[in-house]
């Protein structure tokens, strides 16, 4: 593997001579002069966003090295402000004439759209002024110009248990398929106003699928992953174990009866009913007359229980950025306290369009604060599925979606779940082939808990949830 | 465009080709393959009544893998300099050098369907200009408003893209590929008595920009309004177990989504699928074939040639009741010692392929529509399905039903949405006991996710399943 070693550092090197990022001084020159030739073709303003980024991916297959792949991409992307019209363009084809003729193209095409006079780039005093290296936020880590293929491998090969797992009478292990990955995003964001960005960060991920078969022949798969920005931060060699104990739970699941009752959804997983809160709070959603918050901003809409902040600019955390695609500057903020609508995710262009005020174009990194339904509850050390289960008593415990869908216009929606029913705050039996039905404004009303306990490693730090109330179809 | 014409696009010669195939095996692999691509989108987007923006994106670069056995190595380089593809194709070749080595050499596929054109495109969506396709907007636009004022908001959306695909092989193998595909999805707000709903017509062809016509239009602006009463109308029936119709056409999805993944030869080759071990088998009723097919004309599924080089053809995944095939691709063939079906695919240079479907449908039974639906006593007809998803190993499914109706006393009644379906696929597909005999292929822009992205298409005749989980109130 010595050979591969440096073949991949060879083609690393190729764009990192400086080791300071993957996207090289010359290579930022490059994207400069492809918005100045747009600017020179008859646009009136430019944004210039180039990306790099390298994936490293090692495949096991029932303990054995499966598969190997080496990706590195870079891409820019231009956007044309031209005569009150806009377009968007990409090319991977970086050399410096075919850019030319790309950004000359790229204003002729525009100049054929209708005019919109609401399309600009952002006031400058809303855009960040401190991304110059990209590394501000801390999300890069050091140790990944230093991982061998070697060291890839060992980590890939540590997670699987095929051959270690004993059979015994109640399953048998089918396959299992583990994946070690690392990778590093680079981009480099400009403007013709003169706004300058870098973001940087790293990530490295362990997952694992396992498939057993029951004694009756009968299937069931399960899944983990962990991730983090930084390799020692990755919490490896158990990812197996837990897919394993996902699949083998299931064993026996069976239909429950139809019934109304409280729901607690599994962190894992629980981010799946936070999804259309941020869709029906975007302008564009409700400019479209697609949003079932429209109208909505400043009041009291959820249980005074829902709290949802975006705390963009924490360091060191997934999901943090210091600016927006349009590079305005992100912020620590409310979206929803206290059950009040707080804000709407709103770009430069809905803003003008709909007279909204500006915000950032979409959510960051939101964190659900913990509550509870008791008045005198605050939840100190650990707030999880074990201790909600235990305070509700009785209902069901989501562990999975299984397709399904929420209509943007009314919220009302309908989705697959698998999990376990629970009785006297203890789990009795896994469930399958259930249904809940509702609306979102309606659930969020219900939300009785949630939980301290969001996986590290997700962007979305969204905990366990209990909603009281919840209707399930079997 | 002849093969020389693509060695040029891609600034290569065969002898290039020979030898970074050579350098990929040259650990010891089994076998290697390049598989070059130049593809150009386009894409228009109409909204508040204007076609305001639009761009389009050029993609380049060469994929470069190496199989030992069961197992890949991947690499691909962004441009086609020599020094970066022998770079890459060195990189590929290292899975040869890992422990355990293959066990066979068995990827040729000599003897495989001739090869046909199934896209021949008459115009090239690069050389006509922008103006066309924004006038076909705007009189898409223009047309739905005309039939039904109620429309308050429209968002009609045109893309296209041209791909050039060269492949070549360690067998010495040149295949190449001009695929063009256009697109165009409408979709519409209406709004009554304070209460909105949206309905969205699609239609995707392997075409060139010839496929804009009038009647196209027209047939996209009567799908968006037509059914739209009913929509505003309809409401959650009471959930439970019950019988289903399925309407023809788009409920194709559910035989993709709840049956076709679980054929796909990768999850049979890794034991995953719970179709595993039953080639040969009775699955259900003599009267049910189901087809993936490459071969249908200008079909957004059709393949000249998969993206491993095998030239496109049909295959039959059940006939009459028997698990007769797999979908194959050249690592799974090699695994069971079968031809490729052709089911190769990938999303772009960036991947390597993995077994995908392609236009997947169930050929007609003998029953007539109303007859199926006579026969219910109560149940719910399924005409719009979205949000399928499956669990490979244990075949559970869950359908979002987008409109429907009830079926009371054998004949359609309320109209119903928001509601799922739930079941099991293999004991959904044994509980078909009617076939309907009006096949429609939908030609909407169906987008299969496995991993990466790759167009699709999807069929059925009208179908009773005996009994389903309905989601409801």
């Amino acid at each position: 593997m010595t050979d591969m070693a440096d073949l991949i550092t060879q083609q690393t090197m190729k764009t990192d001579k400086n080791t300071a990022g993957l996207i090289t001084g010359e290579e930022k020159e490059l994207a400069l002069h492809c918005m100045e030739a747009a600017l020179k073709s008859g646009a009136d303003q430019a944004r210039i966003s180039l990306s790099k980024s390298v994936l490293d991916t090692y495949g096991m297959m029932n303990g054995v090295l499966d598969k190997v792949a080496h990706s590195a991409d870079r891409s820019v992307y231009l956007y044309v402000f031209a005569d009150r019209k806009y377009g968007t363009f990409s090319t991977n084809m970086l050399d410096r004439a075919g850019l030319e003729d790309f950004a000359g193209k790229a204003v002729a095409a525009v100049k054929l759209l209708a005019e919109d006079v609401f399309r600009k780039l952002p006031d400058p005093e809303r855009q960040e002024k401190n991304a110059c290296d990209g590394r501000e936020l801390g999300l890069y880590d050091v140790r990944y110009q230093d991982i061998s293929p070697e060291e890839r491998s060992a980590i890939a090969a540590a997670e699987c248990i095929y051959g270690k797992t004993e059979a015994n009478g109640k399953f048998r292990l089918i396959s299992e398929e583990c994946e070690y990955s690392d990778s590093v995003d680079d981009n480099f964001l400009a403007d013709s106003q003169g706004f300058r960005g870098r973001h940087t960060e790293t990530s490295f991920a362990v997952c694992s699928e396992i498939t057993i078969e029951d004694a009756s022949g009968k299937k069931y798969s399960g899944y983990w992953w962990e991730s983090s920005p930084f390799l020692d931060r990755l919490e490896r060699g158990r990812c197996s174990a837990e897919a394993l104990d996902r699949a083998v739970r299931q064993i026996g699941g069976k239909r429950g009866k139809s019934r109304t009752c409280p729901m607690v959804v599994d962190r894992s997983v629980s981010s799946r009913l936070v999804a259309p809160l941020f869709s029906a709070l975007n302008s564009a959603s409700i400019q479209q007359e697609n949003s079932f918050l429209k109208d909505t901003l400043g009041k009291k809409i959820f249980s005074d229980r829902l709290t949802l902040t975006d705390l963009a600019r924490t360091p060191g955390k997934p999901g943090s950025r210091l600016y927006d695609t349009e590079g305005v500057a992100t912020g620590n903020m409310d979206i929803i306290r206290n059950g009040v609508v707080e804000t709407y995710f709103t770009s430069t262009y809905m803003a003008l369009k709909t007279g909204l005020p500006p915000t950032v174009e979409g959510v960051s990194r939101p964190v659900l604060q913990p509550c509870c339904k008791e008045e005198d509850c605050c939840p100190h050390g650990s707030f999880g599925a074990r201790e909600i289960i235990r305070r509700c008593g009785s209902g069901i415990y989501v562990t999975g979606f299984n397709g399904g869908n929420c209509n943007p216009t009314t919220g009302n929606f309908s989705y697959g779940i698998e999990g376990f029913a629970f009785r006297n705050g203890k789990i009795t039996h896994p469930l399958k082939e259930m249904i809940i039905t509702g609306n979102m404004t309606k659930l969020w009303n219900s939300l009785a808990y949630a939980g301290n306990d969001p996986r590290e490693s997700t962007r979305w730090q969204i905990p366990t949830l209990c909603f009281e109330n919840v209707d399930f179809s079997g | 465009m002849t093969n020389g014409e693509f060695l040029d696009r891609f600034r290569v010669t065969e002898p290039m080709l020979g030898q970074l195939t050579g350098a990929a095996i040259s650990k010891g692999g089994d076998y290697s393959d390049l598989y070059f691509e130049y593809s150009t989108y386009g894409d228009l987007l109409l909204k508040d009544n204007e076609v305001t923006s639009g761009g389009f994106h050029i993609d380049y670069g060469v994929g470069i893998r190496t199989l030992k056995g069961d197992r890949t190595g991947y690499a691909y380089s962004e441009n086609t300099e020599m020094e970066d593809m022998l770079c890459a194709a060195k990189a590929a070749a290292q899975i040869a050098g890992s422990e355990g080595a293959g066990r066979y050499p068995g990827y040729d596929h000599t003897g495989t369907p001739a090869l046909r054109d199934f896209y021949p495109a008459s115009r090239n969506w690069r050389d006509c200009g922008s103006a066309e396709y924004i006038a076909a907007l705007k009189k898409l636009e223009s047309m739905i408003l005309e039939k039904d004022g109620r429309a308050v908001k429209i968002i009609a959306k045109l893309s296209w893209s041209e791909s050039e695909i060269m492949m070549y092989n360690s067998y010495g193998e040149l295949s190449c590929d001009f695929r063009p595909l256009g697109s165009i999805v409408a979709t519409a707000i209406f709004s009554e008595n304070g209460k909105n709903e949206n309905k969205t017509s699609s239609r995707s062809f392997r075409m060139g920009s010839e496929m804009i016509t009038d009647g196209l239009l027209q047939e996209m602006a009567e799908e968006v309004v037509s059914g739209i009463d009913d929509r505003f109308a309809a409401v959650r029936p009471k959930g439970g177990r019950m019988p289903v119709v399925m309407g023809a056409g788009a409920s194709g999805i559910l035989l993709h989504e709840a049956m076709g993944h679980s054929f796909e030869a990768d999850f049979i080759r890794k034991g995953q699928s719970v179709f595993s071990g039953m080639q040969g088998r009775r699955i259900c009723d003599p009267s049910i074939s189901i087809v993936d097919d490459g071969t249908l004309l200008y079909n957004r599924g059709a393949c000249n040639y998969d993206d491993e080089g095998i030239p496109g053809q049909k295959t039959y995944m059940v006939k009459d009741g028997v698990l007769e095939s797999f979908l194959h691709d050249r690592i799974s063939a090699a695994h069971f010692g079968v031809p490729s079906t052709g089911n190769g695919r990938r999303e772009s240079f960036r991947y390597y392929p993995i077994p995908r479907m392609r236009a997947t449908y169930m050929e007609n039974g003998g029953s007539a529509q109303e007859d199926l639906i006579a026969s219910v006593k109560k149940g719910i007809y399924v005409d719009e399905f979205s949000n399928g998803q499956v669990k490979i190993g244990e075949g559970d499914f869950t359908f979002y039903v987008k409109s429907g109706y009830m079926i009371e006393n054998g004949r359609l009644t309320a109209p119903v949405k928001d509601i799922n379906i739930i079941g099991n696929g293999p004991q959904a597909l044994a509980d078909i006991t009617g076939v309907g005999n009006d096949l429609v292929v939908d030609n909407g822009t169906w987008t299969c996710g496995k991993d990466q992205s790759v167009p699709v298409s999807c069929g059925i005749p009208t179908v009773l399943v005996k009994s389903l989980t309905v989601g409801g109130e």
